[in-house]
């Protein structure tokens, strides 16, 4: 096996083996060995797919082992398979042989199943046995512990589960950083993707809550493939977390990837910082001006319940004063109502008296008037009565007048009448007169 | 008085609702200055809590913490 251009060293002392032959020599051989082995079907589940612009890499897995495979690109996209047809867990039967990559200088050589056909044969056992895992511990109410916790508005002190070199830490202090937080985090780094992940990340969780000082545990992971999530679907992991007493928040991969952990922790999130978030609901810097702004209100509502009263009181203190004030000024005024009234009947009272006087005065005077009439008409009457013709009838005078009345004061008058009437101090007498004799 | 073993949660909660009686304006005398007082010691609490998270973000691996609580312990 000599090889052009290059001059093989010497052999290893006291060995019995051929060579040395050079090593691109032997791979290209080895190649040849390879692809000449009789080429047949294999079936198993896919992991970890990949799509390359001139390749799809995927592994073949079952329970007792695995084979890396590769298939051109264009091969794969002659199949035609819908969106999603072949996903990490798919059951396949693939068709091919061995082959070796054989690399060079500055490449890595590959060993790999070169598939020349593939048909997808139905979901994968793992995804199978992940759906059964996940209904027999919904069965057995394992989703419900971890969502009846309570879980602290203000945690002072947050465990972390994460990897150690993982973009999640900084997300998870991103997220808390957001919020305002600044207590205390405890990290707990373990794994988080190969088969020594869940029992490091059970140990983990359940070591911090075993603290007792640990008031919330975020439990975060970056993206990843299904297989890379695979120990967040772990049954003594997920029973571990179901069953503890400090609330879990579980960020495992992207919100399309669904993990077992997510069913059992209290809370899940599509993200390591949307998580941290989650674990302090309270927005610290708010939450302090609200606590200010709540003093202040209490600060005015105590003084102004104690001010309104005070007011108040003064109030109802000066009402008796006031109450007499208005009294005193009302009987004032009651007062001054009644003078002006006695003033007005007074000044009335005597107006009346003197038209009343007035009214006397004039009939006084009318009166006197009437007396001095009264002499003046009895000294009339006196002497009327002086020449009153009855009085001297009445001294046996006789007085004559015919019989329509009227006096006859001469003899001719009388016989001219005839018939008249004497009328004597005791009564009348009617005579005839007769003619002269 | 104020129950020290209320979480800030309850604390806020118990405040809203203080605020909210003192609010209504049917609190007497007596009420609201019980109810201020309280309110005070609860504002206090709150402020506490929040203050023990405003100190500066402490880090600690869990076996730091472990070694810690047993030094304390011890």
């Amino acid at each position: 096996m000599a090889q052009p251009g290059s001059a093989a060293p010497a052999g290893i002392d006291g060995s019995l083996l051929p060579g040395p032959f050079a090593v691109g020599h032997y791979a290209a051989r080895m190649r040849e060995y390879l692809r000449a082995r009789t080429h047949v079907q294999l079936f198993g589940e896919v992991w970890n797919l990949r799509v390359s612009r001139a390749k799809v890499y995927f592994e073949l897995r079952d329970a007792a082992g695995a084979l890396p495979c590769s298939m051109w690109r264009g091969d794969f996209d002659a199949l035609v398979l819908g969106d999603g047809a072949l996903a990490d867990g798919s059951q396949v039967v693939v068709g091919g042989g061995l082959d070796y990559y054989v690399g060079s200088r500055t490449s890595s050589p590959a060993f790999s199943f070169a598939i020349s056909a593939l048909r997808v044969a139905g979901e994968g056992d793992l995804l199978a046995q992940l759906d059964r895992l996940r209904r027999t511990l919904d069965a057995e109410g394992l989703f419900a512990p971890q969502k009846l916790l309570r879980r602290p508005a203000l945690p002072r002190t947050i465990g972390v589960v994460t990897g150690e070199g993982g973009k999640a830490r900084d997300d998870v202090l991103a997220g808390l950083a957001r919020r305002g937080w600044a207590g205390r985090i405890v990290w707990a780094f373990a794994p988080v993707q190969d088969r020594h992940a869940a029992p490091r990340i059970t140990r983990a969780v359940q070591d911090l809550a075993a603290t007792g000082a640990v008031d919330v545990i975020v439990v975060a992971r970056g993206g990843g493939s299904l297989a890379d999530l695979f120990c967040f679907c772990d049954e003594t992991l997920c029973r571990t977390i179901a069953l503890l007493g400090v609330p879990v928040i579980a960020s495992v991969g992207h919100h399309t990837d669904r993990t077992l952990i997510d069913d059992v922790a209290a809370l899940s999130c599509s993200t390591p910082t949307h998580a941290a978030e989650s674990a302090v609901p309270v927005h610290c810097a708010q939450a302090r001006a609200e606590a200010v702004a709540v003093a202040r209100r209490l600060g005015v509502h105590s003084s102004r319940a104690v001010l309104h009263r005070a007011q108040t009181l003064v109030r109802l203190s000066r009402a008796p004063g006031e109450h007499v004030a208005r009294e005193r000024a009302r009987l004032h005024q009651g007062l001054r109502e009644m003078r002006a009234s006695g003033r007005r009947r007074a000044s009335g009272e005597q107006a009346r008296l003197a038209r009343r006087a007035l009214v006397l005065e004039r009939r006084a005077r009318a009166a006197a008037l009437d007396a001095r009439r009264a002499t003046g008409l009895q000294a009339i009457a006196m002497a009327l009565a002086a020449h009153d013709p009855d009085r001297t009838v009445r001294r046996g005078y006789a007085l004559v007048s015919d019989r329509a009345g009227d006096v006859v004061t001469t003899g001719t008058a009388a016989r001219a009448a005839g018939d008249i009437t004497l009328r004597f101090g005791d009564g009348p007498v009617d005579a005839t007169i007769t003619p002269d004799r | 008085m104020t129950d020290p073993e209320l979480t800030y949660e309850e604390a806020t909660a118990r405040l809203e609702a203080i605020i909210k009686r003192l609010d209504s304006g049917e609190a007497g005398l007596r009420e609201t200055l019980d109810l201020c007082r309280e309110g005070r010691g609860l504002v206090e609490l709150c402020a506490a809590e929040l203050e023990a998270v405003g100190q500066g973000l402490e880090e600690l691996r869990l076996n730091e913490l472990v070694a810690r609580l047993q030094a304390g312990a011890g």
